[in-house]
């Protein structure tokens, strides 16, 4: 239990320090006052310049002193306010544009892990239980051309195939359809995301199960009879996830930065393009909301899999 | 004993091939375990005694081995036929090491359940009760309790008793015990094969039961097979073995084991050299190299296993004019026919 405690707080202070430096780089490195107001910003002898920039000053609070500002920001941010955007009308603020772009990217990393897990593990137990034979090789090649074919390359031959061609999948992302169409048009995006990610994770898990399969009590447990389906799925498999899980969480990191391609292929307007357009436009607040929430879900989810070790080895709980 | 021994093997070889040639590892071994008996098998490291039971039980799963000859078992052919049926249902194995031989995320209550399962059809709640009952049998304290902890929360000596409650759970007509007690301490090891010993009168089991200390094998079997480079060279009933050594390999092996009734800081006599390369052998004795028996004749033909009841492979065995007279010529000459000095022997004398 102790160990759990100081594990959570050395989470909020990873939180903490990422936030600070984050909020720290967007002001230092930028100027704020000229995101918002333009070439006028820096006119103080125009009375009327002058007016707005003070106006300005005060709404943001550029007046007071960066500290100030963060823990204002701070304060407001874990309350579910995220601020006004920088955009010259300031609207819409946010958290309306996080609430409506951000879970169409998290469903689609979600989505991605989920069918990447769900093709990797078959395939990998697939692989390590008959590890010489051709079609092993074949395998392998596949793997590898997986992980080597760059995010935007194989949306463009996905989407060539499964939606040009066989029609499988709609050609646009319509965001005003139902719950359930809008999955399943998510489906062929996170294929996309998810098919280097089960090459990896297909490997990664082929190799310690290979390992696993040496190890004595495999021979005990085929010794006493268990067949060998069970073996591989019972008895092997679980002590062989280890590597899989600490590159799961990894991986999910990188996921978001390739849903970011992804999303712009396929026309998603989610996290990932609204993170791209922040950057362009120097529209800070959003940038800075975006970055701490995937930040948050990167280190949860890395939590996560710590909890999960304990799950898979009791060697570990004591 | 009945009239049809329940495993009765017969010249059965075992080779695995590798880059450099065939590697035997089991060269024409023949024994018979009739129920309720209990075989030795003994040898040093690499003498083939683990290949040969996981051969016999078809355990090795490699596309390199090579099996001939014939293992009948209860009547049927086992060599080079697929033995799955028989794995846990009728014959089960123990192995060395207690601390790599259970799976180390699975709680052994349901590794013991798994065969119940398995091969005797049970129910959830009927495997757990007779895991518990077996438990109870191999002498694990509140099993109860035990069954819901993990191997890494148990001592070595409780590991090994559940290692023999699996084995054990089908209730299979032959036991194999692959060196049980080379893992655990001394005081442990008397448990553990005074264990086995009362389970397999209980259940009239036939046992193999594999070890490098003779010590063991004297007091709790039957007969003895002695093996050296996966060649038998010696087998015997037990007390016939141990009072009238023919073999000069089982006789070296005698000589470097202490025993109480040495005159105190007596030296032990080290078996000089180290086992034979079994890729291409060369013709002779195996064992030749190393022995102190060794004449030109060993090192041209190799000795075929003879006898009826006592079987030994030697031209100059222990204890007879021939085998004392190849003493004193080699000790004459210094050396032996392989050119190993005879001071290698003579430590203490």
């Amino acid at each position: 239990m102790k160990y759990w405690t100081q594990r959570l707080t050395m989470v909020l202070a990873l939180m903490l320090a990422v936030s600070m430096l984050t909020f720290a780089s967007m002001n230092v490195l930028g100027d704020p006052l000229f995101n918002i107001l333009g070439p006028i910003s820096g006119d103080r002898k125009t009375p009327e310049n002058l007016v707005k920039i003070e106006a300005a000053e005060k709404q943001y609070y550029l007046d007071k002193p960066l500290p100030e500002r963060y823990v204002r920001w701070l304060g407001d941010f874990v309350t579910g306010d995220m601020g006004v955007r920088f955009a010259a009308t300031g609207q819409p603020p946010v958290t309306e544009l996080v609430k409506e772009r951000l879970p169409r990217s998290l469903w689609l990393v979600f989505m991605a892990q989920v069918l990447a897990l769900a093709i990797a593990v078959p395939w990998g137990v697939w692989s390590a239980s008959r590890s010489n034979s051709l079609a092993n090789k074949a395998s392998t090649v596949a793997a590898f051309g997986f992980v080597s074919v760059p995010n935007f390359a194989l949306a463009v031959i996905l989407y060539y195939i499964f939606a040009l061609k066989l029609g499988l999948f709609p050609l646009r992302y319509d965001a005003s359809a139902s719950f359930l169409t809008r999955k399943t048009q998510l489906l062929l995006p996170a294929l996309t995301l998810a098919l280097p990610g089960a090459a990896v994770y297909q490997r990664l898990l082929r190799t310690d199960l290979i390992t696993t399969l040496q190890e004595d009590f495999i021979l005990t447990a085929r010794a006493k009879g268990v067949p060998r389906r069970q073996i591989l799925f019972r008895h092997a498999l679980r002590p062989s996830l280890f590597s899989v899980v600490t590159i799961f969480g990894v991986n999910a990191g990188g996921m978001i930065g390739g849903a970011l391609v992804v999303e712009t292929f396929f026309g998603i307007p989610g996290a990932g393009t609204a993170i791209v357009e922040a950057i362009l436009r120097e529209d800070f607040p959003v940038v800075l909301a975006l970055v701490m929430i995937i930040a948050t879900g990167f280190v949860v989810l890395n939590f996560v899999v710590d909890i999960l070790y304990s799950i898979l080895d009791p060697r570990v709980r004591s | 004993m009945t009239d049809a021994p329940l495993l009765n093997v017969s010249n059965y070889s075992v080779g695995f091939k590798t880059e450099r040639g065939l590697a035997r590892a089991v060269d024409g071994v023949s024994f018979t375990i009739g129920a309720g008996e209990t075989l030795g098998i003994v040898g040093e490291s690499g003498s083939g005694k683990s290949v040969l039971n996981r051969s016999i039980m078809g355990l090795i799963a490699s596309s390199r081995q090579i099996e001939t000859g014939s293992v009948l078992f209860d009547g049927s052919e086992m060599v080079n036929q697929d033995r799955q049926n028989f794995w846990g249902n009728r014959i089960g194995m123990i192995f060395q090491d207690p601390m790599t031989s259970l799976n180390p995320v699975m709680k052994v209550g349901k590794q013991v359940a798994e065969p119940l399962r398995q091969h005797l059809g049970m129910s959830k709640r009927q495997a757990i009760e007779r895991t518990i009952e077996l438990f109870t049998n191999v002498g694990i304290p509140s099993p109860a309790q035990r069954t819901k902890q993990y191997p890494h929360e148990l001592s070595g000596g409780m590991r090994q008793r559940v290692m023999i409650a699996i084995a054990l759970a089908a209730e299979p007509e032959f036991l194999i015990a692959d060196e049980p007690t080379t893992a655990l301490d001394v005081t442990v090891q008397k448990y553990i094969l005074d264990l086995l010993n009362r389970l397999q009168a209980e259940h009239g089991m036939a046992m193999t039961l594999i070890t490098h200390d003779l010590g063991i094998a004297r007091g709790r079997t039957d007969q003895v097979l002695v093996m050296y480079g996966g060649r038998v060279m010696e087998h015997a009933p037990t007390e016939e073995l141990f009072t009238h050594t023919r073999h000069p390999y089982t006789e070296a092996l005698l000589a470097s084991i202490p025993r109480l009734d040495h005159k105190k800081h007596a030296r032990l006599t080290p078996i000089p050299g180290a086992p034979p390369n079994i890729v291409e052998p060369p013709p002779g004795c195996r064992f030749s190299p190393r022995c102190k028996y060794a004449q030109a004749r060993c090192v041209q033909s190799s000795p075929t296993v003879d006898g009826a009841e006592h079987r030994y492979a030697c031209f100059f065995p222990v204890g007879t004019d021939a085998g004392a007279e190849a003493l004193a010529s080699n000790r004459a000459a210094g050396e032996t026919a392989t050119g190993l000095k005879m001071s290698h022997f003579e430590v203490d004398a």
